[in-house]
Formats: structure tokens, sequence, C-alpha cells
């Protein structure tokens, strides 16, 4: 069977990543699966030309950790993938040369690190969408009550006492005290000025913190997409050798 | 993304620059997306202070009209409650007019962008919105 040939062939560190079922993983942009089917149909067809490249390749893999495709990091630790400038160089470069299959493999795992962690940080990047209307609400909040302050008002407000119940409340703004939820069951208690510098300097904090988890988000999308195109890079490398080694060899 | 046939390959080797562009495109575009979602969402926020407005002005008076601020209502004569909503609505107006540049400035990096890339990649690169 064709698949056979992907679980013999490296046996390496890397080689848990061939089994087809992983590339599910991938974005749908990079039909992948489809590309390995067709590396396979060529590694069939020439497997009776004597390029039989099924026999257990016992490369040495010690050379290709994920520090050879890393190419240092950004300020929070997140690695650059290293782009090829020359596919056959690079893969030459490592002792015994690289095979396809190993490099692919070995971007593919980056690639899935770096979705995973695409994921973690939209899902930080959502939070923050909703913390930041929170903080901005309660900011408004405590300044209405400040200039009704000012204005020698009291306001009459209806809060939320449960779900769809309301309840009718006069709030006496001359005594000037807001408690504020921290969280953790903790609530503390400000003056309208203390509150609106706690919470403007909170939102300040948000608005930075969002603004580097976007930078981040934007950070890891570039690696995706480089290890995305190396991956392609290195497969059609491997292509055109192989149907040149094979077109060699058919000459009648 | 699809196999191009034999006939049709291009040979050419991606350079980094090559690889710069195509991650600024890919940024772009994913910015552009998120633009775009937010216009839509300014858009409803205006049309309901829109109607709310128009209600305003139907109404009666008085002093029954209650605004929420954060999660609670509070009671408003008919002025504040006008003068809030159109400070809202001025308010969200500007944020979309900036919007609306941010998008039209990344549609025309989007273009250059292309350009580039279809000049070295010709078919072998698939730049258009599925």
């Amino acid at each position: 069977r064709v698949n056979r040939f992907y679980c013999v062939l490296p046996r390496t560190c890397v080689s848990a990543l061939l089994l087809p079922e992983r590339y599910d993983f991938l974005s749908p942009s990079t039909s992948l699966q489809r590309q390995i089917l067709l590396l396979e149909l060529l590694y069939h067809t020439m497997a009776s030309e004597g390029l039989d490249d099924a026999s257990p390749k016992r490369t040495n893999v010690e050379d290709m950790s994920l520090l050879s495709i890393t190419d240092g990091e950004n300020e929070r630790g997140i690695p650059v993938v290293k782009f090829i400038e020359d596919v056959d160089a690079f893969a030459n470069s490592f002792s015994p040369p690289a095979t396809a299959e190993l490099l692919i493999g070995a971007y593919s795992e980056l690639h899935s690190k770096f979705k995973t962690f695409e994921t973690s940080l939209t899902q930080k990047k959502n939070n923050f969408k909703l913390k930041v209307p929170d903080i901005e609400k309660s900011l408004a909040l405590v300044k209405n009550l400040q200039s009704k302050k000012e204005a020698g008002e009291s306001a009459i407000t209806r809060y939320n006492l449960a779900d769809n119940v309301y309840g009718k409340a006069e709030v006496d703004t001359s005594v000037g005290i807001v408690n504020l939820w921290l969280g953790a069951n903790v609530m503390l208690e400000y003056t309208y000025e203390e509150a609106i510098d706690f919470l403007a300097l909170n939102l300040d904090n948000a608005k930075t913190e969002s603004k580097i988890v976007n930078e981040d988000l934007a950070f890891v999308r570039d690696q995706i997409v480089t290890s995305e195109v190396s991956m392609t890079r290195i497969f059609n490398w491997d292509v055109r050798k192989k149907r040149a080694e094979g077109g060699e060899e058919q000459k009648p | 993304m699809m196999v191009t046939p034999a006939e049709e390959e291009v040979d050419v080797e991606v350079r980094r620059e090559d690889q710069d562009n195509i991650n600024k495109f890919a940024g772009l575009n994913a910015r552009l997306r998120e633009l775009r979602e937010e216009r839509n969402l300014i858009k409803q926020s205006l049309e309901r202070l829109d109607d709310a407005s128009t209600e305003l002005m139907m109404s009666s008076g008085g002093e029954n009209v209650m605004l929420l601020i954060g999660e609670s209502f509070f009671d408003t004569s008919e002025e504040e409650a006008t003068a809030f909503c159109e400070a809202e609505v001025e308010r969200m107006t500007e944020t979309l007019e900036s919007l609306d540049e941010e998008e039209a400035s990344i549609v025309e990096k989007q273009a250059e962008l292309k350009k580039v890339l279809y000049g070295r990649f010709g078919k072998s690169i698939q730049l258009e919105d599925k």
C-alpha cells in the first residue's frame, strides 16, 4: 500500500509527524495532504525504476533539531522561522544530507506549534476586546456620577438586581464614594477622583497589553506563512529533483 | 492551494524579499478583515443611535428618559439624553472615518504588493480573496 512508505521511512524523532492524520492540523490554505499524495504517487512509480526509497533510511537526525530551522527569537521568546535561501544547499548542509520528508516534517512540527500559539494569542486578544469596553463603561459611569455631584444633583438609577429585574435607587452623589470590584471577591472603596484615576490607569494598561498581543499575533502569523511557503518550496524542490533523477534513469 | 500543471510551472526561486512581501500581504489581509468587522459593528451602533434619537424626538419628553450607562439606567432629561446621543454619534462617525482611511490605505498597499508578487511569480501564486 502506498501509505506504508510513510510509516517505514524516517525512523527519526520526527517520524511521528509524517502519519497522514497529522496533516489535518495544517491550515486549509496548504493542502499539503494532496501534495503529499502526489509525492507518494511519484515514489510509487519510481520505485519500479529502482529508485526505491521505501527502504528505511536511517537518517542521522542529531543534526536536525528544531534549532536548525529557527533563527533566534523575538522579544517575547517566540522563535523566528529560518528562511532558506537555497533549498538544495540547506538540505546538503546536514550530514548525511537531509531528505525532503525530514525537512518538511520539521517545518510541519514548527508550523503546528505556531498554529496553537496563534489560537491562544487570538483568545487573549478577544479577552482584551471584552475587557477594554468594560473598563470604559465603568469609567463613563464614575465620570457621570462625578458630574452629577458637581451639579449638586443626586442620580436616580435603575440597577440590575437580577436578570431582567431592575431596582430603583437614588444615589447620593455628595458622598462621592464608589466601590470598585477588583476581582477575586474583593471590593475597594474609592472617591470619585481616585476611582477615575484608577480606572484610567487600568484602561491604559489593558490597551498597552492588547497592543503587545496584537504585535505578537502579527509576528506569529508571519512565521506561519514563512513555514508554509518553506514547506511548499522544499516539496517542489524534491519533486523536481526526483523528476530529474527519474528522467535520467528512464533514458531508453 | 492548487498544483500547477507541469507545463505552466515557473521555476522562480523565492528570495528573502519575496518571502517578506508575502508575509506583508498576509498581514495586511488579516488587518483588512478585522477592519471590516469593526466597521460593521460601528455601523450597527450608529443605526441604533439613530433610532434612539428619533424615538427621543417623538417622545413626550420630560423626566422619564432613562440612559444606559455601564450596566445601570439613569434617569435623565430629554435634552441630556439627546446631547448624549449626538456626542456618541459624532464619536462613532469619527472612528468610522479613520477606519475607512485605514482600509483605503491597506487596499492601496495590497494592490502594489500584488503587482510585485504577480510580476515575480505569475500564476504560481494565489492572492485573491476566495
